[in-house]
């Protein structure tokens, strides 16, 4: 696998495959882990840092694991800029020094970002809600590793990380869910103090920071110390479901209450992307969330969601320039947005390739 | 509770007193901003950074001058360094530092005590971390026979791991 093969498929977790998924877009699960013999990243020499990549790969090779690894050293800014899109790599490993990668499943189900702020960040992620599911398979892959590698453990406080918000259990569990019935029924605000009262965070499609768009939103729950894993996805598996239950509310308002201005709006939003010349991302971003919400209600048929979820990352500009061959400027990557889009709908054709 | 302006649901409850009287104010998102009251848009970032060193600060306080001159022997950052970037050097920090970490993980996590998966123990793993804090002050002092033992000390070690 290379990079240029990725850019003919897709993520597993962009199937919309898989339980409440018309709603719940990934369920993903990260863990944070440290070579107890090293120094963290910040600390260590470009030498250590070497030794673990070599170590970390020897333990994939030992495992028989089917991952591919990647030198993000070796990686053009828009390569990296690539997998950052896919929510293969974070914006912290593409922008830092030194030796570092990600080793990736076929599927990119699974990513290992090596030398991030801690020495392993684990990810793995599957389509719609399926946290126990995902779990079973991070808990695996994790024990594979182990055998070959000494984490950095004690047993009063757990896994040993760089930063003590991870120390612990080092475990993020979180998923990505699309509200755009809570967005247009000013609800959203609401529903955001209700989680954060009870811890869980709320962050857009690109993580710390970043802006939601698309009406994307990942809710996460932040402490790792003090709860075994299962508790921390009980705590998601019973609250997901109520905010689940509230979008679904919201949007049977909006048919109820505005179903002509919904039809509209949906109608209008696919008619865009079906035929523009010229498009920004923030626009199609807006017009490809209505149409997934159309598609979820009824409104659009001749579409699936995987092509739509598959457009929200494919629409970004280090994937169309990978494309194009070649780097483009923003009124070029706008051409090119509006003539990929076009393409891909005008035929409704699947997700290309596994 | 309807919007006092138009025929939303209101989200912004405000009570405010005008001379001896209260006042009470029922607007929803949109009213409310229309109002010029601050209202957030969207969530307020958690900039973990921020929120661990302003913890650092507000719950050691006390305890920084017996703090400040603290450095862990095996990666050699400094208690006053890891309190400026909030980051540790090495596994060995939470025990050098237990002292000044202990409350500001009560705070983030509302507990200092593991719960869940443990790793194996690999007791052999702090001697190959102390010896790679040697190596490094050996090749730092130009000291290379020193360094190349150490080396020797270590593939032997990470062979026998």
């Amino acid at each position: 696998m290379t990079l240029d093969d990725l850019t003919r498929t897709s993520g597993e977790w962009l199937r919309g495959t898989g339980p409440e998924s018309d709603i719940v877009m990934c369920s993903r699960i990260r863990l944070a882990r440290n070579l107890a013999d090293f120094p963290f990243t910040n600390r260590g020499s470009r030498t250590e840092k070497s030794e673990i990549e070599a170590h970390f790969r020897s333990a994939i090779t030992s495992a028989h694991l089917d991952l591919v690894y990647l030198d993000v050293n070796l990686l053009s800014p828009l390569d990296r800029q690539f997998l950052v899109e896919r929510q293969i790599i974070s914006r912290e490993l593409s922008g830092s020094e030194g030796p570092r990668g990600v080793a990736i499943s076929p599927q990119e189900n699974a990513a290992i970002m090596v030398n991030e702020e801690d020495h392993l960040r684990i990810q793995y992620m599957l389509s719609g809600f399926r946290l126990h599911e995902v779990w079973d398979a991070i808990n695996t892959l994790d024990d594979q590793l182990e055998e070959n590698m000494a984490f950095a453990f004690n047993p009063a406080l757990g896994y040993l990380t760089a930063c003590p918000t991870n120390v612990g259990t080092g475990i993020r569990v979180g998923v990505m869910l699309h509200l755009p019935g809570l967005v247009q029924t000013k609800q959203i605000d609401k529903v955001f103090r209700a989680l954060q009262k009870i811890n869980l965070a709320v962050r857009g499609l690109y993580g710390e920071g970043s802006q939601a768009f698309g009406d994307f939103y990942q809710i996460s729950y932040q402490h790792t110390l003090g709860k075994s894993e299962q508790e921390l996805i009980r705590m998601l598996t019973d609250v997901v479901p109520q905010v689940l239950q509230y979008e679904r509310q919201a949007r049977q308002t909006l048919v109820t209450e505005r179903r002509q201005h919904l039809h509209d709006q949906v109608s209008r939003a696919y008619g865009v992307l079906k035929t523009a010349q010229t498009i920004s991302s923030e626009e199609t971003m807006l017009l490809l969330s209505s149409v997934r919400m159309g598609i979820n209600l009824g409104l659009i048929d001749d579409l699936s969601i995987a092509t739509v979820n598959e457009l929200f990352i494919q629409t970004q500009p280090a994937f169309l320039q990978k494309l194009r061959g070649s780097e483009l400027g923003v009124e070029e990557r706008n051409v090119a947005r509006a003539s990929y889009l076009r393409s891909r709908l005008a035929n409704g054709r699947m997700a290309t390739g596994d | 509770m309807i919007c006092q302006r138009c025929k939303n649901n209101a989200s912004v409850h405000l009570t405010q007193r005008v001379g001896e009287s209260r006042q009470e104010l029922h607007l929803c998102l949109a009213c409310a901003q229309k109002a010029g009251l601050a209202v957030p848009e969207n969530p307020p970032d958690l900039a973990l950074d921020a929120v661990v060193q302003s913890l650092i600060v507000a719950h050691v306080g006390e305890l920084v001058g017996e703090l400040a001159d603290l450095s862990c022997p095996d990666c050699g950052i400094k208690y006053m360094e890891f309190r400026a970037g909030g980051r540790l050097g090495c596994p060995q920090d939470y025990r050098v530092f237990s002292r000044g970490l202990l409350p500001v993980l009560q705070r983030v996590h509302g507990a200092t005590r593991h719960v869940g998966k443990s790793a194996r123990q690999r007791p052999g793993a702090i001697n190959r971390l102390r010896l790679r804090s040697q190596l490094r002050e050996a090749i730092l002092h130009e000291n290379y026979e020193e360094a190349a033992r150490i080396r020797d000390e270590l593939r032997l070690k990470d062979t026998n791991a």
